[in-house]
């Protein structure tokens, strides 16, 4: 007896949420705004960033709005979760473009970029990648495209400083087995090995590893006089805190996703002289950064994580925006091909907080890499390669 | 509209995953939850085949079932010889282990997944072909458990699973049985991997890890194990209720937090209310029914 009750009781929440998904679905069709999709991790290992980033492109949208939205009509943003998984990514995409049919959509993660670029170049629908920086991504066909500058740009920028600025000769490379870090460790070796130094250690730890004994002592043995680490957030400060703990003392540099509060927290005192890039200007160069930053502290009470990433999340809407205007003021119809052709029309953007953007034919973008580094507790800036 | 057709090909996918998995955990008893290699040998073996070789798509597709075939056979041999718990072991070995290879060579893209590979069926007779072709895979698949489950080879699993020793004692094989379901399940695998990478033309190691047997699991043990419709219930279900959740307009806040207790929740749901899933197994759940009474006064 028991048991019946309890199977009507839940196919009528079954039932009751397919009713409810329908008004959703109706209802979201009937207004008339200018939208366009995200698609972002909101759950899984990576939603601390991807929740981050959504509220920053939210702040951005609501702004837009304020401002009279897009020549009058408001800006509208659907937000699907990825899960940071290609799979969760292709449905998500596929549910914007032929649900919610929107002309353009902000997606991010290597894997899941990829996994939807197929599905965007089938439907003409442009996906903007927004954070992720495998150099693959400029290879995905023509209805994929970044705002955000590849592996290549700052990781040049930093392998080439520390051999030409630092004049290092021997650099380790350590890094993690997966997609970012094999990539962007080979553009290191390649950089810094033209530019006269030499590679004398090169070893990968497993994404999942939380001992790196093994290939920190190698890289001990080899005796460089730099080491650079291309981890992932989680790691990297484990890996730099295990090797001061070997009483490996060498300066130690990595790449955007190291700039981060959580490193000097993490690491106190170990953290002294880590050098990271930024590809966004910081607190220090730009009085917006300054108020956006200081936004986050008052109305969620701590610094964003992955702080450039969030800037670029933010300033992704004003490009969309900017391309709908144009769109808008043509009277072309709303769809994917006429996205594109427009935005590679305008070509430049100026975005509030991360400058001018150009998007280049290749599908790569040029930014000035902000080389930061640990002193006294604190990120300050090292450098600025253009 | 292809948004649609995406589902169903996930699901019926699923569909095939789960039912080919309960022939080999729920049937045949046999512990294993590497069932995402197969799947990761189906696509790969096909997908590399067709794109780097120019072999056929559909030839390409059988041979990755063949493939995956192969290599459970060969996972299996040795570990089914010995007794029953070391074929998880080595089937998780071999999961984590060949994914890893994978992630380091060259020729499969890396850790980075496999691109361009070249699509079949949806460019000459449309997409609605190829979810009819996923749709009668997973059809046939359903049909084959249901009639190897009923029919006396199926007597002869079940035998086997309850005892196998008054098996062996009756003069049959069980480890040729084993195998042999074993093999079956996995080359079902394959074929799946083989349709899911012509069709989304993207794979990476990644999506075949434990979190994807730890999915498959759930989709046999929520529907039902040991049932013909119950891992069909399952993967309609896990497929569809996060889709689901999409459209009731939740605030980004909720949403994300909402699809990652989803699974947790189902699991931990059904533990409680209903552990023989939603199609009980007949025989199975009748003594569960009648335990309660048994000890009162």
């Amino acid at each position: 007896m028991k048991q019946t009750r309890s199977f009507t009781r839940r196919s009528a929440l079954l039932a009751g949420t397919a009713a409810l998904a329908l008004v959703g679905a109706s209802s979201a069709q009937a207004q008339e705004a200018l939208r366009f999709g995200m698609a972002m991790p909101l759950s899984g290992g990576q939603a601390t960033y991807g929740q981050d980033q959504v509220k920053a492109a939210e702040w951005a949208v609501a702004e837009i709005n304020q401002k009279g939205g897009v020549n009058g009509k408001k800006l509208e943003m659907i937000v699907l979760d990825t899960r940071a998984d290609p799979q969760a990514g292709i449905q998500a995409a596929n549910r914007l473009i032929s649900v919610e049919k929107v002309p353009a959509f902000v997606s991010a993660w290597s894997a899941v970029v990829k996994a939807i670029a197929p599905v965007a170049n089938d439907n003409k629908v442009v996906q903007l990648s927004v954070g992720a920086n495998s150099a693959d991504i400029a290879k995905l066909g023509d209805y994929t495209y970044t705002t955000f500058p590849l592996a290549d740009v700052d990781i040049t920028a930093v392998a080439r400083y520390a051999a030409t600025q630092m004049g290092k000769k021997k650099a380790a490379v350590i890094y993690i087995n997966n997609e970012t870090g094999t990539v962007a460790a080979q553009i290191y070796r390649d950089v810094f090995t033209k530019a006269g130094g030499q590679v004398v250690a090169y070893e990968a730890y497993d994404p999942k590893a939380s001992d790196w004994t093994g290939p920190l002592l190698k890289v001990r043995a080899a005796q460089p006089d730099m080491i650079h680490i291309q981890g992932l957030v989680a790691d990297t400060p484990q890996v730099i805190a295990q090797m001061r703990q070997l009483g490996l003392t060498q300066p130690v540099s990595s790449y955007s996703a190291v700039y981060n509060p959580k490193l000097i927290e993490q690491l106190g005192k170990a953290a002294e002289g880590v050098i990271a890039t930024s590809l966004a200007p910081g607190v220090t160069d730009s009085p917006a950064v300054a108020a956006y930053v200081e936004r986050w502290k008052k109305e969620v009470g701590r610094e964003p994580n992955g702080l450039p990433y969030t800037q670029y999340l933010y300033d992704a809407p004003y490009i969309v925006a900017a391309v709908y205007k144009s769109m808008d003021d043509k009277k072309l119809p709303m769809t994917g091909e006429n996205f594109r052709k427009e935005m590679l029309a305008m070509r430049s953007f100026d975005l509030p907080l991360t400058g001018k953007l150009t998007i280049n034919d290749d599908h790569t973008v040029n930014k000035p890499v902000y080389l930061m580094e640990v002193k006294d507790g604190k990120w300050t800036q090292k450098a600025v390669v253009n | 509209m292809e948004y649609i057709y995406t589902l169903v090909i996930l699901i019926a996918l699923g569909v095939v995953l789960a039912s080919s998995f309960n022939l080999i955990i729920g049937y045949a008893g046999l512990v294993s939850i590497a069932h995402p290699v197969f799947y990761a040998i189906g696509a790969y073996v096909s997908a590399l085949l067709a794109r780097d070789h120019g072999v056929p798509v559909p030839v390409a597709m059988i041979l990755g079932a063949l493939a995956a075939m192969a290599a459970s056979i060969a996972v299996a041999l040795p570990s089914l010889r010995v007794s029953g718990d070391y074929l998880l072991i080595a089937s998780i070995g071999f999961q984590l282990g060949l994914l890893e290879a994978i992630k380091n060579v060259s020729f499969t893209g890396g850790a980075g997944g496999l691109t361009n590979i070249p699509p079949f069926l949806i460019q000459t007779a449309g997409r609605e072909a190829y979810v009819a072709l996923v749709v009668g895979v997973a059809v046939l698949t359903v049909l084959l458990t249901r009639s190897i489950a009923h029919g006396p080879y199926g007597r002869a699993l079940s035998a086997m699973r309850d005892d196998e020793l008054a098996f062996a004692a009756l003069g049959r094989n069980a480890v040729a049985m084993k195998v042999a379901v074993f093999a079956l399940g996995s080359g079902l695998a394959g074929l799946a991997g083989a349709l899911y990478a012509h069709y989304f033309r993207f794979v990476t190691p990644e999506q075949f890890e434990l979190l994807q047997s730890a999915a498959i699991l759930t989709m046999v043990v929520v529907g039902g194990i040991r049932t013909t419709w119950g891992p069909v219930v399952g993967a309609i279900l896990l497929q569809a209720l996060p889709q689901a959740i999409t459209f009731l307009d939740l605030p980004v806040a909720l949403l994300g937090p909402l699809q990652g207790l989803l699974f947790t929740g189902l699991v931990l749901v059904f533990m409680f209310w209903r552990p023989q899933g939603l199609v009980a197994a007949g025989e199975f759940w009748r003594p569960s029914r009648e335990a309660p009474d048994v000890g009162r006064p």
